[in-house]
């Protein structure tokens, strides 16, 4: 049984080859999920349609989802530099805890602050304490050489119970019935919505630093640096790069985004601190970064997509009734098909013919 | 720049009326923290809905686990939006996001259940069930031989702590000597956990479990062991055929049916509404064969009582766990004050943090 | 003694599900494969576990069932990482998302069906043993059973062939290759055996520790498994350690409540298993003794002959 595939990887990938790579997951796992939708009696085309509409089909729901979609893609943003340099944080999620406990502990001390000397200062908390979150593996890491991704993995679990401790214990607003929640900020601290809609200034700010990010990663020398001791961490040491600082400068920044989208979902979206402010963004955030292929441009085009998912099975629960697991069970096909789809786009397959 | 805006809220408004102008059916929505599931919370307030869609011209709809905060505000905002008529949100979270929605959508009618917060065009809701956990507690005193009770309860919040005293009065009625241990699981929900914490108890002597959790694990520790449990949120005796004794149950449907009919009529009015045993949105399920026919005459007949307002739950005298007097003879708490309860009272073991 | 007896069943009994999963996972890493999706295929397991004792009335059925289910996931996952050559870690996400959503989207007509469970071996002549009588009476033989995997997979590690292989492949693919060690076949094995360890974890939940099936009924025992791994620093032995200090952690803090005697505040007990392996994670780089068993070489790194 001589071997009759030859596989080998693609010098240069095609743009539109990957597109049909990608576009043929997507088609798979939607296809299924129709199926799963006919088994269960429920109308697959009708419910597919609904999610759409619900997600992007109104202007509300446009702008449903580019709220949802903030958390998101600041999280992933962050993620993303750091995969960059072959640094797996999976941690995204305890920097964004660890931010949004930055950000809450300065609006509740200083309620009275006007708001552009208390926004800023609640946004240099976060990034503060979520960058020094993201620092404390990395650091292990050079040191000790402990896997960042079990350490990573580990500290969200901490700063969930440290957040937990705080809401339930020391932080606990007096007046909240014995709720776990801290006092609502003063409106100082709340960042302002945009116009008469419900979107609020954070979205600029995720514009903004986005680009930052996009230019610094692809036309900067440490951008650069990044990528090249990433791809060949022995070879750009040989070039006397400076792995070391490296790690710890995307450690710190990535929890420090990820600290920002904590301290927007704290003050424009709950106006407090509360448990309910963890829902998994940072386990979303290495899904979309994935998917994006690590570039900033097309993590805000995934995190929209992903969050448009979330908002508009909301849509199917209300019309057919289908339950909310169903968001989350296209979430994985997506994931896995494109992720099988991959292989495809960097490898080539060739039949041999047999002699 | 402005001229657009104006058009743009224009036609919002143009598209909420066309929804609202196209569903002839009286739309009620609800709003579960948690999967429906099969016994707890969020269950109970299903099978309300489902007495609600019986109406005729009603349309009913649910979205279930809906986290609180940002997640609930645009859930509700969206029943809004598509015109439903009526919007129950069933969790004390959602008190700030369902008052956000309703002061945009003042032609729409908002319930929320266990807050406290109102508008002119939202009341809240709950039921008195410390009134049904007083009746289980006189059962649990009446059958307990160790004179230890467990209970296995999520976050100490008023509502539970409410319940927790309730019930301890309920057993020293029957049983002055005996003792309420409480152990906080700080989950509503989590099977595994809450049987732990139930096998703590019976570690410790306890002879009666009864629980404040959505799962029916508590019963499962309690038939396992051999000992006798009293159920919540509905009867749970087939998950416990001989430990079950009784349980104390919302039944939310006769309430919601009675809310759609106020709101089509005209006659709702935005204010706290918190009603007992005697409308009976709380009450007790069948008691097992296994209490003595005098205990369970007893109970229905202090039932009677409370349901013709006679007895008086938390009235004097009446002191906390530390043997303080809260209350002399003659007094009794107000609603005021058993909606902020954060003390227990005296024979209950256990600490309200 | 009554307490100490009571703390030690608890732990006993609630250490399984932990047990088993990061035994498999312990397996799968061996190998040099990461798979996050525990979570989910235990999920997975639980449900079909639950599921086919109930329909074809047989517990050894159900067993097999939870296993195939989880087993087929982990196939999934086995696949895109060795042949596709998959990013291990979101290839894992994907498991635990699909795994979670499936479990509760299909299994919402079981809810709150009652089905068969494993029983405690209690009311025999298991009462009157000495000492350890009240201990095992609690227990039920699937429990007891689990504890049997800890020698068998010392064994197969550490004085079999497959053992050999197993560890090559993970250690130092290229090498084990060379050396004509089938390392996909290999990887492929190892990563099923997770999976269905994974299956029988859930089934332990949904079959005898809490029975019946619920959504999200393992409450993250399946990241916890994981974590227990990395404490355990890959030894089997070291595994059953982390499950029972798990288990012990779990009963010390309702105890504590129940007893009205609180040594350690909830939130450090909470955190425990957390910081432990932490440290236990940072002590063995430090250390570096062989001793404590280390970082398979390769793993998380797909492999191919090709490149």
């Amino acid at each position: 049984m001589g071997m009759r595939f030859k596989i080998s990887r693609r010098q240069n990938p095609r743009r539109l080859h990957s597109g049909l790579v990608l576009l043929a997951a997507v088609g798979l796992s939607l296809v299924i999920c129709a199926l799963l939708l006919e088994q269960q009696g429920k109308p697959s085309l009708r419910g597919l349609m609904l999610l759409f509409q619900g997600a992007f089909g109104s202007g509300w729901a446009l702008q449903d989802s580019l709220i949802k979609a903030v958390p998101i893609f600041l999280c992933s943003l962050g993620v993303a530099i750091a995969f960059r340099l072959q640094i797996w944080n999976i941690g995204a999620e305890g920097q964004y805890a660890l931010g949004a406990l930055g950000a809450s502990w300065v609006a509740l001390h200083f309620p009275d602050l006007p708001w552009f000397v208390l926004q800023p200062a609640m946004l240099v908390a976060a990034t503060v304490c979520g960058g020094l979150w993201g620092l404390l593996p990395a650091v292990l890491k050079l040191r000790m050489r402990a896997n960042e991704i079990i350490i990573t993995l580990m500290l969200n679990y901490i700063a969930i119970f440290l957040l937990d401790y705080l809401v339930y214990g020391p932080w606990k607003d007096p007046s909240s019935f014995g709720f776990p929640m801290t006092r609502m900020f003063s409106q100082n601290a709340v960042v302002a919505k945009i116009g008469a809609g419900d979107l609020h200034w954070g979205i600029l700010l995720c514009l903004v630093i986005g680009m930052l990010v996009w230019i610094f990663l692809g036309f900067t020398r440490l951008g650069y640096e990044i990528r090249a001791c990433g791809e060949n961490v022995q070879a750009a040491r040989y070039a006397r790069m400076p792995y070391a600082a490296l790690v710890l400068l995307v450690m710190a920044a990535s929890g420090a985004l990820a600290g920002w989208a904590g301290f927007l979902e704290a003050s424009a979206s709950l106006n407090r601190l509360e448990p309910s402010i963890m829902a998994g963004y940072g386990y979303t955030a290495i899904v979309v970064a994935w998917l994006a292929r690590l570039n900033p441009l097309f993590i805000g085009l995934a995190a929209f997509l992903l969050a448009g998912l979330r908002v508009g099975v909301e849509q199917l629960q209300l019309e057919l009734q289908i339950p909310a697991s169903f968001g989350q069970i296209m979430e994985g096909l997506i994931l896995m098909t494109v992720l099988g789809g991959s292989f495809f786009v960097t490898y080539q397959i060739r039949l041999l013919k047999k002699e | 720049m402005k001229k657009l805006a104006v058009c743009l809220v224009s036609l919002m408004i143009l598209s909420a009326g066309l929804a609202m102008a196209a569903s002839q059916d009286f739309q009620v929505g609800f709003v579960y923290v948690s999967p429906v599931g099969n016994a707890g919370w969020s269950w109970a307030h299903d099978q309300g809905r489902l007495a609600v869609a019986k109406m005729p011209g009603v349309k009913t709809a649910y979205v279930e686990a809906v986290a609180e905060g940002q997640d609930a505000e645009r859930v509700i905002l969206n029943m809004a939006r598509k015109g439903y008529n009526l919007i129950f949100t069933t969790s004390y979270g959602y008190m700030d996001p369902t008052l956000k929605v309703a002061r945009k959508f003042p032609h729409t009618v908002f319930m929320h259940c266990s807050g406290f917060k109102t508008a002119k065009n939202m009341g809240n809701y709950f039921g008195r069930m410390y009134q049904a956990r007083y009746l289980t507690g006189m059962v649990a005193g009446a059958m307990t031989k160790s004179r230890i009770i467990g209970y296995v309860a999520a976050f100490p919040i008023p509502e539970v702590i409410r319940g927790i005293n309730a019930f301890t009065l309920g057993v020293q009625r029957m049983n002055p000597a005996a003792q309420v241990r409480v152990v906080w699981t700080k989950t509503w929900y989590d099977p595994a956990t809450e049987k732990e914490a139930a096998k703590s108890l019976l570690d410790v002597g306890a002879d009666v479990l009864t629980q404040h959790q959505d799962s029916p694990a508590v019963q499962e520790a309690a038939q396992e062991k051999g000992v006798y449990s009293i159920g919540y949120n509905s009867d749970m005796s087939k998950f416990a055929p001989q430990a079950h004794l009784v349980a104390a149950v919302w039944h939310w449907g006769p309430f919601y049916r009675e809310m759609v009919t106020q709101v089509r009529r005209g006659t709702w009015k935005p204010k706290a509404y918190w009603y007992g045993l005697k409308k009976g949105i709380v009450d007790i399920s069948p008691m097992a064969k296994t209490v003595p026919a005098a205990v369970q005459q007893k109970v229905m007949a202090v039932r009677q009582a409370i349901s013709d307002g006679k007895l008086k739950i938390f009235a004097g005298p009446l002191s906390d766990q530390a043997g303080k007097v809260r209350l002399t003879a003659g007094q009794a708490l107000t609603d005021k004050q058993l909606l902020g309860m954060t003390w227990f009272v005296k024979g209950v073991v256990g600490s309200t943090q | 003694m009554d307490d100490l007896i009571f703390i030690v069943a608890i732990t006993l009994k609630s250490s399984p599900a932990v047990l088993l999963a990061s035994l498999g996972e312990l397996i799968s890493e061996r190998g040099g494969i990461l798979n996050l999706g525990v979570e989910g295929m235990m999920l997975v397991g639980a449900l079909a576990g639950f599921v086919t004792a109930r329909q074809s009335a047989s517990l050894a059925l159900g067993l097999c069932g939870a296993m195939a289910a989880a087993g087929l996931l982990a196939l999934l996952h086995a696949f895109l990482c060795v042949h596709l050559r998959a990013d291990q870690v979101i290839s894992g996400l994907a498991v635990t998302i699909l795994g979670t959503g499936l479990s509760s989207f299909l299994g919402r007509p079981f809810i709150g069906q009652t089905g068969l469970h494993f029983s405690s071996i209690g009311g025999t002549w298991i009462d009157g043993l000495p000492l350890i009588g009240p201990l095992l009476a609690q227990q039920n033989l699937f429990g007891l059973l689990c504890l049997a995997a800890v020698p068998a997979l010392m064994y197969l590690l550490g004085r079999t062939w497959l053992g050999l292989y197993i560890r090559a492949a993970g250690q130092d693919p290229a090498a084990a290759d060379a050396a004509g060690v089938p390392v996909a076949a290999i990887r492929y094995g190892c990563t099923l055996f997770g999976g269905c360890m994974a299956g029988l974890a859930g089934a332990y939940l949904s079959l005898a520790y809490t029975p019946g099936w619920k959504e999200g009924m393992t409450g993250g025992q399946g990241w916890i498994a994981i974590a227990m791994v990395i404490f355990a620093t890959w030894h089997p032995l070291r595994a059953l350690l982390g499950a029972l200090l798990f288990g012990l952690l779990n009963a010390l803090q309702f105890y504590f409540q129940a007893t009205g005697i609180e040594l350690i505040p909830a939130y450090i007990l909470h955190m425990l298993p957390y910081l432990l392996t932490v440290g236990v994670l940072v002590l063995v780089t430090v250390l570096e003794k062989p001793v404590l068993g280390s970082v398979p070489g390769a793993l998380g790194k797909p492999f191919s002959r090709e490149e």
